[in-house]
């Protein structure tokens, strides 16, 4: 095995040769690799926030305590699945650009962009709501039902931002750079897609 | 391959490599560095004087203890300082110095890299290490340092019992170290995953590397829960949210959950990269391989892996129903199982070895006794009724300062005169390093032993000062005594070092032989490390003749010299076949501005300016997208 039968970052300075040089390497980049783990530490950091949710819970007589009416269903679930529709887009922008289809990545990018910042505004709006029927200081149910979707929605705020300065630094061309930090974009949307069912699971879980 | 006799042509060829790595002198150089083996020194430097600080904090709570009814420290003074030391030696002591700084320098040179595969974002996480480290000793020094413990249990670390500043120190001050290990541990993941040199599968790496991932991949999993616990204690003490307080539906015990589900994988964070030392100075020293390699292998992982499901034998005296402890007391027994895999393979190692007794396998015989002692008293906690009986005394002092002292930071002392020569290109002298060994040992059993004693006897840990009729006097004495011959050996093995540093002999490359790749490169190594990237047959390359006199042949036909820009080579993850050349960043101003715009916010978040905190989030924002901006192909 010698470098000259490898693709070689110095040599991607087209749109072209920088999709031939993805699709040439056989293992994942080290960017993807750099979320893939990135991730792996939001999820566990969720994780330790929805057993703190539980354990209170089952501490608890009341959940929610008395006076805090239970949480509403329709308009967090509608919103929810619009989230995770966006996990096509997103990959379809990935698809082009692995293929130096330069338009129609930006095009699904914009598509994705457009929705999850739509329900971004929303969740905010709906968040607002609440606060004006129940507050974080008065009971531990308050406390961690804010704290939960407040991290949650931070985290759309990031994806929110990632794709912004992706559809920046794709209109003037791709490079290798580019095309990894889009791979692992699209790894960070899945994930946080994911993560809205579960944060939407243990948020309406009192109606259960 | 040390470069020592070159033809002409591999001649240029080094030049141009040198030409290409060059960082900027000076300090602006250092400020802006991303080579690993720099980052290491800062790292390792700036450990160094927190372990000064921590020990000159351990020699205050040992003189204030030294008799009975001290009168050296006041009790608010003694909290802190108390607390101090435990957070300084385990959060900017033992970690960084183990995975900041030997990780940090060796990892890339043990797997024949030339940086870590983030090099920025390894500058970033040193800049924020030392900015966590600052921010929690301004509390000590302005009287607000933390006081509630190393492990902050609520009620009393919340505001209505603990009014001051040094429970926030304390909890935004680990938020902030946290970030840093996190940028770390995902670094050292993606490095040893990805960028190994070629040949090197996963079943020839070094037995350290694997040490190292096994830890990374701990703190990736720890962290989080320490992360949340800090969140929710500064959300209930500033924001008047409830975790934690009964009369609105929190729980103080969630604290003690959280913080243990960190808190134990934590103990095996400190002490893996002190196994991947002992495995990395054994073999050199008995000249032979690791005896049962993939078993300690696994045994790496294996510890990192059950050390998740152990934390409540931290909390066996806290009523916790009998179901669940009997649960994690049987969880607890089966570390032993990796544990001792590892005891006996260093041991036989040695015994089945030609072994040549030099200064760092001292330490590591220090070491393996030292693990012993303080695995065999941590059975015993695993024994639901015992732990009962003994918890918060000092016998739990001396079994942890066994394996967090002993267990820990002897392999580190080892591993520092063991990779001196190869940082410095100097060697230490061998005599004063035996006479340091002998001195450390006998502080460190001179002071810890006595503990398991007047634990036994009741004396409880945490307590300022105590009267002097119980039968304590003796053993407290010679635990200060012990401290005072334990800090002389650690300067003894500073004044060795640096003497060494300035008049010591010359090294050469590989002065004890030993058997991986670090060794078969000059001393100190070049900024690119390697002037061929190594090809790898074996876990012992550097032992294997053929394949270095293969290295020196493609230096002079130019085959993996890799200098058309700052390139190292990306392998597969489970094979270690090359596959991409990659074009890595050079140096770069932006890990530092972000990390001080990073330690900005938890400033204005400590000092209560949420507008201005959020104001310092967009400026990280901003140098986030300024660090991306220039891509390493458009240099």
């Amino acid at each position: 095995m010698t470098e000259r039968s490898v693709p070689r970052s110095v040599e991607a300075t087209t749109a072209a040769s920088a999709a031939r040089i993805a699709r040439e390497r056989v293992a994942r980049p080290n960017g993807w690799w750099g979320m893939a783990v990135f991730v792996a530490a939001e999820a566990t950091l969720f994780g330790t926030i929805f057993g703190a949710y539980f354990y209170l819970r089952f501490h608890d007589l009341h959940w929610p305590p008395p006076g805090v009416e239970e949480p509403k269903v329709v308009a967090p679930l509608i919103l929810t699945g619009v989230l995770v529709l966006t996990s096509v887009p997103v990959q379809l922008a990935l698809f082009s650009a692995r293929r130096a289809r330069l338009g129609a990545a930006r095009l699904a990018l914009i598509v994705a962009l457009v929705v999850q910042a739509g329900y971004f505004a929303m969740q905010i709006h709906l968040y607002l709501d609440d606060l004006h029927h129940f507050s974080p200081q008065g009971s531990a149910y308050g406390s961690i039902y804010f704290t939960m979707l407040g991290a949650h929605q931070a985290h759309v705020l990031v994806g929110i931002l990632l794709d912004l300065w992706l559809l920046v630094r794709l209109a003037s061309g791709l490079t290798t750079y580019r095309l990894t930090a889009l791979q692992a974009t699209t790894f960070y949307w899945h994930f946080v897609n994911v993560l809205a069912v579960l944060v939407v699971a243990a948020q309406l879980s009192p109606r259960l | 391959m040390a470069v020592d006799v070159l033809t002409p042509r591999a001649r240029s060829r080094v030049d141009r490599l040198e030409r290409i790595w060059a960082e900027p002198p000076g300090i602006v150089g250092w400020l802006t560095t991303v080579d690993h083996k720099r980052i290491a020194l800062l790292y390792f430097f700036t450990t160094l004087a927190f372990f000064g600080a921590g020990g000159v904090e351990a020699l205050l709570i040992r003189t204030q203890l030294a008799g009975p009814n001290g009168k050296t420290l006041s009790p608010e003074t003694y909290n802190q300082v108390m607390t101090m030391h435990g957070v300084t030696m385990i959060f900017l002591f033992i970690i960084p110095m183990t995975i900041g700084a030997f990780g940090n320098y060796l990892v890339p040179l043990m797997i024949g890299a030339r940086d870590m595969a983030f090099p920025r974002m390894n500058a970033l996480s040193y800049w924020l290490f030392l900015a966590s480290g600052l921010f929690i000793y301004v509390g000590l020094f302005i009287g607000q340092g933390p006081n509630a413990g190393w492990f902050d249990y609520v009620p009393l670390a919340l505001k209505r019992y603990d009014p001051g500043m040094g429970i926030d120190f304390y909890a935004l001050g680990l938020i902030l170290n946290g970030l840093s290990s996190t940028a770390g541990a995902t670094n050292f993941i993606a490095t040893i995953f990805k960028g190994r040199a070629p040949g090197m599968s996963l079943n020839r790496m070094p037995l350290f590397c694997f040490a190292m991932l096994a830890v990374s991949f701990a703190l990736i999993f720890a962290l989080p829960a320490l992360t949340i616990d800090c969140v929710f204690l500064e959300l209930q003490r500033r924001v008047g949210f409830h975790f934690f307080d009964v009369a609105h539906g929190g729980d103080p015990i969630l604290w003690q959950h959280l913080f243990w589900i960190f808190g134990h994988p934590e103990v095996y964070i400190i002490v893996l990269p002190a196994f991947g030392i002992a495995t990395s100075i054994i073999p050199t020293f008995a000249k032979r391989k690791m005896v049962a390699f993939p078993l300690v292998a696994l045994a790496e992982l294996l510890v990192a892996f059950i050390g998740f499901g152990v934390w409540a034998h931290h909390m066996f005296a806290t009523g916790l129903p009998t179901t669940t402890l009997i649960f994690f007391a049987a969880a607890s027994m089966m570390v032993v199982i990796p544990s001792t895999i590892q005891v006996f393979a260093w041991t036989l190692t040695v015994i089945m070895g030609r072994a040549e007794f030099r200064a760092p396998l001292l330490f590591i015989g220090g070491f393996i006794t030292f693990f012993v002692i303080g695995g065999l008293s941590g059975i015993m906690f695993a024994a639901i009724p015992f732990d009962q009986a003994t918890t918060d005394t000092y016998f739990v002092v001396a079994h942890f300062h066994f394996i967090i002292f002993g267990a820990a930071v002897f392999p580190v002392l080892g591993g520092m005169y063991y990779w001196f020569p190869k940082v410095t290109g100097r060697l230490y002298h061998e005599g004063l390093a035996k006479a340091s060994f002998w001195l450390t040992f006998l502080g460190t059993s001179l002071t810890f032993f006595p503990m398991h004693i007047v634990g036994l006897l009741g004396m409880t840990r945490r307590v300022y000062t105590y009267p002097s009729n119980l039968g304590w006097e003796a053993y407290n004495l010679s635990e200060t005594v012990g401290a005072f011959i334990l800090a002389a050996g650690l300067v003894l093995i500073l004044v060795n070092l640096v003497h060494s540093r300035f008049r010591g002999p010359p090294a050469g490359p590989d002065p004890f032989y030993g058997g991986t790749l670090e060794w078969t490169t000059s001393s100190p190594p070049p900024e690119y490390n390697f002037p061929v990237i190594p090809t790898v047959t074996s876990a012992y390359p550097n032992w294997d003749r053929e394949d270095r006199e293969a290295d020196r042949r493609r230096l002079d036909q130019g085959l993996l010299v890799l200098d058309r820009g700052h390139e190292t080579p990306a392998s597969t993850v489970r094979d270690g076949i090359l596959d991409e050349i990659l074009d890595m960043p050079s140096g770069s101003p932006w890990p530092i501005v972000l990390a001080v715009s990073v330690s900005l916010v938890f400033v204005m978040l400590l000092t209560t300016h949420y507008l201005l905190a959020a104001a310092f989030v967009g400026l990280t924002t901003v140098s986030l997208a300024a660090w991306h901006w220039q891509e390493p192909q458009e240099r």
